[in-house]
């Protein structure tokens, strides 16, 4: 189990402030307009225990990232401290756009806040415009976040608050398989589970070759 | 028939009588010998002529809402509950032996899947965002599990009912010899498709000709 895929959600419903795990009585709570909250350790929502980074013998490969097309929700991706999307201008950005990459795939993309029934959830199925393609690479030793915007913010309706969403795919590499993406990345070569399945091949057959001229030799 | 591709649905009301919600929710349910729903006479696991290749793993899928939305209004087919979550908020882990297969990025093993990103059944409302790739692979001997866990009471009444809270497990079952074929390709870091054994039973057969 060296190579396996991994995902995170994470959705701003908590019972208590700091919280680690979900919980039955998690309750939807607001999130402020134009604030970037780290989905890991933001504090909002379900956290982990501390901010997600690779280790010496560890290589992240993110694939995807989708937050709810809901209230201008984005979603950025920081490597130690540099932001993965930017404008044309080299300008901070909030990246990339819940329309262009919803989650839940099919979600609406609105809601009306004052209503409390179902009427309240819009008619539209968003679907995702946009691929994270080439990968995004997270060498051993980087700390990575993922931060959570919405240019609205929730709770434009007093005591309402819409629940919203992220959800980051990726897969994780350890020991000996991060070593091979290593040396992929050297060779220029494209880090996912085939690539390096070939190069476990390629050195296999390479020591078959160097047995049977050893053995020619004798 | 020594490579078949085969299936596991799960229903929480699947059973004379279906367990109560209350005493379900928030714990680590197991598909095959949880005590909810239909289950099956034995853990499952391999023998030491088995190689299993789990493929995809889908849960019931929920949907975030506004937090006035009361509770028992139906959205998109899932039912709220008090806070405007719609659904269950279940989440699948695969276990292979003692070791959860879904990890947090603080290396924590996590809840799993969420139903959210893998749903079962697909519709136009939920559509998948999760593939399983590189696919689960479940050696001779090893036992295996599917645990679901669901966080949010999105449901009209106080017991299961049918497809409220569902999983599905799609896995390769190679037997006998392909299982033998399907450890050679793991040890030459070949995936583990029926394609490749096939490739495999190919080359033996053109080196013996």
């Amino acid at each position: 189990m060296s190579m396996r895929s991994q995902v995170y959600e994470w959705s701003n419903l908590q019972a208590n402030a700091n919280q680690l795990r979900r919980t039955t009585g998690d309750l939807p709570v607001a999130v402020t307009a134009n604030r970037e909250y780290d989905i890991f350790t933001g504090g909002l929502g379900n956290n982990i225990t501390k901010p997600a980074e690779t280790t010496a013998t560890q290589f992240i490969v993110i694939e995807d990232v989708a937050a709810s097309p809901l209230l201008g929700g984005a979603v950025q991706i920081r490597i130690n401290t540099t932001d993965y999307f930017q404008n044309p201008d080299v300008t901070d950005m909030s990246g990339i756009p819940g329309l262009a990459s919803p989650y839940p795939r099919g979600a609406p993309s609105s809601m009306n806040a004052t209503l409390a029934t179902a009427g309240a959830v819009g008619s539209q199925n968003t679907l995702k415009s946009f691929d994270l393609y080439p990968d995004v690479y997270v060498l051993p030793g980087q700390t990575f976040q993922i931060l959570y915007s919405s240019r609205l913010g929730t709770g434009v309706t007093a005591s309402a608050t819409e629940i919203v969403s992220c959800f980051l795919k990726y897969t994780l590499y350890d020991g000996p398989d991060a070593l091979i993406a290593n040396k992929l990345l050297e060779l220029g070569v494209t880090i996912n589970p085939n690539n390096v399945d070939w190069y476990k091949r390629s050195l296999i057959e390479q020591q078959q070759r160097s047995r049977a001229v050893a053995g020619g030799q004798q | 028939m020594s490579m078949r591709s085969q299936v596991y649905e799960w229903d929480a009301a699947r059973e004379t009588t279906p367990k109560s919600i209350a005493s379900t929710i928030g714990n680590r349910i197991s598909i095959f010998v949880g005590g909810v729903g239909n289950n099956i006479t034995k853990p499952a696991e391999t023998t030491a002529t088995e190689f299993v290749v789990i493929e995809d793993i889908a849960t019931t899928p929920s949907l975030g809402t506004v937090s006035v939305v009361v509770a028992d209004e139906t959205v998109r087919g899932l039912t709220t509950a008090a806070g405007g979550l719609a659904g269950p908020r279940a989440y699948v882990q695969v276990r292979i032996n003692t070791t959860d297969y879904f990890l947090d990025p603080d290396n924590i093993p996590n809840d799993g899947i969420p139903g959210a990103a893998s749903p079962y059944p697909r519709s136009i409302n939920f559509q998948p965002s999760f593939n399983l790739y590189p696919d689960v692979y479940v050696l001779p001997g090893q036992v295996w599990d599917a645990l679901i866990t669901f966080y949010n009471d999105g449901f009209p009444t106080a017991n299961f009912q049918a497809s409220e809270l569902m999983c599905f497990v799609k896995y390769t079952l190679y037997d006998g010899p392909d299982a033998l074929i399907a450890n050679k390709l793991l040890e030459m870091g070949i995936s583990i498709n029926p394609g490749n054994v096939d490739w495999y039973k190919r080359s033996l057969l053109q080196a013996q000709a």
